[in-house]
């Protein structure tokens, strides 16, 4: 029987876009929500929805028993875990799956696999895919830094268990080992409860070159390119772009080769991507693989033309590979951003508010993925990605300037965002050259901080939200004639 | 409607001698307003910073609307009375706008003996109310009196016009729904008391403001009860215990901040809905005033050339051209209301007293407020006049003007003698409001016609005495008379005395006239009598 | 009086010179003519700030307002003027206004209080009232305890003493 309801164990972004993708198939959905949620559109989009009792908002996308009972209640026939949350917690697609119901991603077993960095390191290892000298913590921390030391510096600490960058920092010199590794582990503690650590070489001006594959199961997997990914902050990506740039087309199909290759013997089933650290000599290393729909994806399916939900949905319902490697086409280029709400200028500090104005462009070229709407509260509850702005063009230069264009013409009032911030990235020089790596945005910071305003702008502003305030805007207004036009007057 | 055209040479010497003279003469106008505006004993200026109090002009320009006129009326009250001791009057009182409304203000003004009241003070206080009861303009008063200036009790306190006329004014404004607001920034003693008192609202200061009928060393002295200023009519007794005060401020800006915002309260009521055109300026520039005033007061000049600057694109549909001419009538347009103008161009003969009856009916009848120009030696006289019933022409101006139910603005633009004053509507006439530029003189009689007239008294009388003819007797009274006389004829004497709502400079009048016609459609127009009389 | 703002933590004024034929503000002391295009369908605009014309779009939320001034977003602090003008301490005295009895006790000496929090229930005239701190602040004593009775005027509960505030 195909999947006809989905419940969305997500909200936001992803799970209005994991909606639209169901209602033009057809298919009914199910949102669910945490009571500070009740207003946001994924709630109001869906066919229908449920709450989620929880303390803490997070708590609730969390919950596997009551997403299990709600599914149960709506007559759902599969989740749909998004990214994030549960997307990739085997245990709860081995629930779900015991339950009776589809689960819209990998096998259980797979996303064991490829939740532990190190079992898949040594996995990808074992198929002949190069990965970076490491060593793992697997008994005492003094034995971890005597092996980590020989690694040579600089060295790259992270969770064994984690991703997004929680837990991650980079290691000088000998010295500042044994603290780092220290704060590593109680953050790898309190994010995943799993508190060993995982040392790799780290690779300067490395770049995150990863690729979006697509398997039934069966070992039947495709890859639909690259997506260059280096630009980002605070170790997560903000700007994702497909195809790389400056990546030569031999390179590039060695590394798509490469993720096609551990996905296949790994049986993957749903779309996936695998991850690359790229060093400037083209020697480049297996990250991770990522067993879920990305945030990414829109570029993907911009120079594919794939809908990649969709196809997510058709491996789910146990649909054999229909297509092949050679009727897959990359054309032009696409970029995507990522709308946080943070403050740039206060080293990406997230912030909270309520959007009062939302105004964007409308173009055929042009995605705007978002999960909010005016009146919308942001809270620190979640994650302060507010939307993702996506362009394509026919080659970059087009991307870029249209993407630019859309930002400048994006109007996001009442949260502070990063919209301002991605502009300057987009007139960057060295980003416009695709000279990209993954310390892009500390080496350019002071060229991105945005110029002081001279005192003609700076009056200019003030005397606009004056006129913005009610009460000096009546007071503006309020005054008849003669006297408005008579005006300052002293006899 | 046609520009007037001007037949003005500004090239000519007369222009510039007039202009000349006229700048020197408006440069000592500004002096004295200045000095009665600005010039205090530091002493006192001291004292007032140590109270943590502002200026009153300071609290008046935060009161006010940013950006608005203000019609500053008798600045130079007092000017030449009490040997100078009380500039203005001691109080600052106008025409302006908070909130969008326009208000009467009246303010004490705490730099000069406390605010205490003069007779004159008294008699400025009770125009302005004036003013509000007739224009209907709310009033806000900014209260910082010691109280009656005791040693000139007589001639503040007891009559029908002095300080009590405050009080029942405040009642009669409340009585019409006319919102008054007080804003007590210091003392408000004794009868001064009553001005928040009989305020729809009240805000008072903390630690500087305070109400009492006595203060503590009059209540010692009666009951001989020792109590703090604090505890006898300061803020928190009157927004806490008594109520007599609604809102407690904590400072001047506080309580100034509370007034703009009470008054933002305040229903707009509807006004008098006067044809309004756009709003042209005047063809001529105004400066050009200045050369036609000319410096001699026995010298004519053509009032259509101050029309010229004074209305809308100078234009002007006059009325009977041909008819008594002495009397300029016709229609203009000044900030876009419609008005009618009658101004002198001469001595007031049979026709042109009728004209002016006549023109002021139509007035009446269309609805159009009138403005008067003054420039008048009065009506003609000798036999052959009175024979054509001078006195009657006359009184059927007279009883027009003063039966006229539209508001009306005097200016008096050179000399306003004799019965001339009466028919352009003087003082006694109720003009909403009166101006005089500085060159203006007003007396019962042209300065040399009075001291020719007594000095013909005198001759007389020596020769009923049988005492001859004594030349230099004679010619000693003619030059006292002329001398007392101009004193008194002058524009600085009318002011002093509240004949006027103050001195303009010719260049302001069509700011003046703008405020005060807005200010006047507040009130009501009422209902007409008769008919237009073609006499 | 004038508009007090606050961008990037500094404060200015801008005051209102004129308004006809086009508004004239003040800002630091500098002059600017300022006219506004209105909105149109997007429900953005056009400001001319002497001659130089912005696209914007703003917004006004309690005592800011947003706004974006061609490619650039503000938050713009805006004080309200009897606020500026408010300076003394407020009182941290919490008295009865009425006979009554306690029935509820919220705090405790040392208590860490926002204004608005409740403090202590109590009785009279067969109704409960709830009386809320008045400001922030540590309660310093509570002068009553459950089922005491009290009359008019009572000091029931004191805030320790706010630091003075500077005058604006």
């Amino acid at each position: 029987m195909p999947i006809k309801r989905i419940l969305i164990a997500n909200r936001g972004e992803i799970a209005c876009r994991i909606q639209r993708t169901a209602r033009r198939l057809g298919l009914e959905t199910i949102a669910v929500y945490h009571f500070t949620d009740r207003h946001a559109p994924h709630v109001s989009e869906a066919d229908s929805a449920i709450e989620l009792q929880a303390e803490i908002p997070t708590a609730a996308y969390l919950d596997i028993q009551q997403l299990l009972a709600a599914a149960h209640a709506m007559g759902a026939d599969a989740i749909h875990p998004g990214y994030g949350f549960l997307a990739e917690n085997a245990g709860f697609a081995a629930a779900v799956e015991a339950a009776g119901l589809r689960f819209i991603g990998p096998q259980p077993k797979v996303i064991e696999l490829m939740g532990d960095k190190l079992r898949a390191r040594d996995f990808a290892a074992s198929r002949g895919i190069p990965v970076a000298p490491s060593c793992t913590q697997e008994g005492s921390m003094d034995a971890f830094i005597a092996a980590a030391s020989t690694i040579g510096f600089p060295l790259l600490i992270k969770a064994a268990a984690g991703g997004g960058g929680k837990g991650m920092s980079i290691v000088h010199s000998a010295d500042e080992l044994a603290n780092r590794a220290a704060l590593a582990t109680s953050e790898a503690q309190r994010y995943f409860a799993d508190g060993r650590i995982y040392a790799e070489r780290y690779i300067e001006r490395p770049r995150h070159i990863e690729v979006q594959v697509l398997g039934d199961g069966t070992g039947n997997v495709v890859h639909l390119f690259e997506r260059e990914c280096s630009v980002q902050r605070r170790f997560q990506k903000i700007i994702e772009e497909s195809p790389a740039p400056n990546l030569p087309r031999a390179l590039r199909d060695e590394i798509c080769s490469a993720a096609v290759e551990l996905s296949s013997a790994a049986l993957y089933r749903n779309a996936g991507t695998v991850e690359f650290i790229l060093a400037p000599d083209g020697a480049f290393y297996f990250l991770e693989m990522n067993t879920r729909l990305q945030v990414e994806h829109p570029v993907t399916e911009f120079v594919t033309g794939m809908d990649l939900v969709e196809a997510q949905l058709r491996v789910a319902n146990g649909e054999a590979l229909w297509l092949t490697q050679e009727v897959i086409r990359q054309t032009g280029h696409a970029i995507e951003c990522r709308v946080c709400a943070e403050l740039p200028a206060l080293d990406f500090r997230p912030a909270t508010g309520t959007v009062r104005v939302l105004h964007v462009p409308e173009a055929p070229y042009l995605r705007f993925e978002s999960g909010i709407r005016e009146g919308l509260p942001i809270t620190a509850a979640f994650d302060s990605m507010l939307a993702k702005l996506v362009c394509y063009g026919d080659d970059r230069a087009e991307a870029i300037s249209r993407i630019k264009s859309a930002l400048d013409a994006t109007v996001l009032l009442g949260v502070d965002s990063n919209l301002e911030y991605l502009s300057a990235i987009f007139a960057h020089p060295a980003f416009v050259a695709g000279d990209l790596h993954t310390g892009f945005i500390v080496q350019h910071a002071a060229s991105l901080a945005p110029l002081p305003l001279d005192a003609a702008m700076r009056a200019s502003v003030l005397i606009a939200a004056a006129l913005g305030n009610d009460d000096f805007r009546r007071m503006v207004d309020i005054i008849p004639e003669p006297h408005a036009s008579i005006g300052y007057w002293r006899n | 409607m046609s520009r007037i055209r001007s037949n003005l040479n500004t090239g000519s010497s007369e222009f510039r001698q007039n202009y000349a003279a006229n700048l020197a003469r408006i440069a000592s106008f500004k002096e004295r307003q200045d000095a009665a505006r600005h010039i205090r004993p530091p002493r006192d200026i001291e004292r007032l910073k140590k109270q943590g109090k502002m200026l009153p002009r300071e609290r008046l320009e935060r009161l006010l609307d940013p950006g608005t006129p203000f019609l500053e009326l008798s600045s130079l009250a007092a000017n030449m009375a009490y040997e100078g001791e009380a500039p203005g009057a001691s109080c600052i009182t106008g025409i302006g706008m908070i909130s969008g409304r326009e208000v009467v203000i009246h303010a004490d003004d705490s730099s000069i003996k406390g605010g205490a009241w003069y007779p004159l003070t008294v008699k400025k206080i009770i125009r302005c109310l004036d003013i509000a009861i007739e224009n209907r303009l709310p009033v806000v008063h900014l209260c910082d009196s010691a109280g009656g200036f005791l040693p000139l009790q007589s001639e503040l306190f007891p009559d029908k016009q002095m300080a009590g006329r405050i009080f029942r004014n405040q009642s009669i404004l409340s009585k019409m729904n006319v919102k008054q607001l007080s804003l007590v920034f210091g003392h408000c003693t004794a009868g001064g008391a009553y001005i928040p008192g009989l305020s729809d609202y009240a805000v008072i200061v903390r630690g500087t403001g305070a109400v009492f009928l006595a203060g503590p060393p009059l209540v010692k002295a009666a009951t001989g009860e020792v109590v703090t200023v604090d505890e006898l009519g300061g803020c928190d007794l009157h927004t806490q215990v008594s109520g007599t005060c609604d809102y407690p401020a904590d400072s001047e800006s506080h309580a100034i901040a509370l007034g703009r915002e009470i008054v933002a309260q305040w229903a707009h009521s509807p006004k008098w809905a006067l044809q309004r055109e756009a709003v042209e300026a005047p063809y001529y520039p105004a400066d050009e005033l200045y050369g036609i005033v000319p410096d001699d007061i026995k010298r004519s000049f053509d009032m259509r050339e101050i029309i010229a600057r004074l209305v809308d694109g100078s234009r002007f549909h006059e009325y009977q051209p041909a008819y008594g001419t002495t009397l300029i009538c016709g229609y203009a347009n000044l900030w876009g209301y419609k008005i009618g103008i009658l101004a002198n161009n001469g001595v007031l003969f049979n026709d042109s007293a009728l004209k002016g009856a006549h023109f002021i009916e139509l007035c009446n009848q269309n609805e159009t407020p009138l403005v008067f120009l003054q420039n008048i030696t009065g009506y003609m006289v000798g036999k052959e006049y009175e024979a054509r019933g001078i006195t009657k022409d006359g009184a059927k101006m007279i009883m027009a003007q003063s039966c006229s139910r539209v508001p009306k603005f005097t200016v008096m633009c050179h000399g306003s003698f004799g019965a001339g004053n009466y028919g352009m509507c003087g003082r006694a006439y109720d003009a909403r409001f009166l101006f005089s530029w500085p060159n203006h003189q007003i007396g019962v009689m042209g300065g040399e016609q009075a001291a020719r007239t007594l000095a013909e008294v005198k001759m007389r009388q020596l020769e009923r005495e049988g005492k001859g003819q004594d030349a230099a007797l004679v010619d000693s009274v003619y030059q006292e008379t002329l001398k007392a006389y101009q004193e008194q004829l002058s524009a600085y004497y009318a002011t002093s005395n509240l004949w006027d709502d103050g001195i303009l400079d010719p260049v302001d009048t069509r700011n003046a006239l703008g405020v005060a016609i807005s200010a006047s459609l507040n009130a009501p127009l009422e209902p007409s009598g008769y008919g237009v009389f073609r006499f | 009086m004038a508009v007090i703002l606050t961008l990037d933590g500094e404060t200015t004024t801008v005051e209102i010179l004129g308004r006809k034929p086009q508004l004239r503000c003040s800002v630091e002391d500098r002059y600017y003519v300022v006219y506004e295009t209105p909105a149109e369908t997007d429900g953005g605009g056009w400001i001319t700030v002497n001659g130089v014309r912005h696209r914007i779009w703003r917004i006004q939320e309690g005592e800011r307002v947003h706004l974006k001034i061609g490619n650039r977003i503000f938050s713009v602090g805006i004080t309200d003027p009897i606020d500026a003008a408010r300076q003394t301490t407020r009182s941290g005295e919490i008295r009865a206004d009425m006979p009554g009895v306690i029935v509820a006790l919220s705090c405790e000496p040392g208590s860490n209080v926002r204004a608005g929090e409740a403090l202590l229930t109590l009785e009279s005239m067969k109704m409960q009232i709830t009386l809320n701190a008045p400001r922030d602040g540590i309660v310093s004593t509570v002068h009553v305890a459950i089922n005491q009775a009290f009359q008019k005027g009572a000091l029931l509960v004191a805030l320790e003493p706010e630091k003075e505030s500077s005058p604006s």
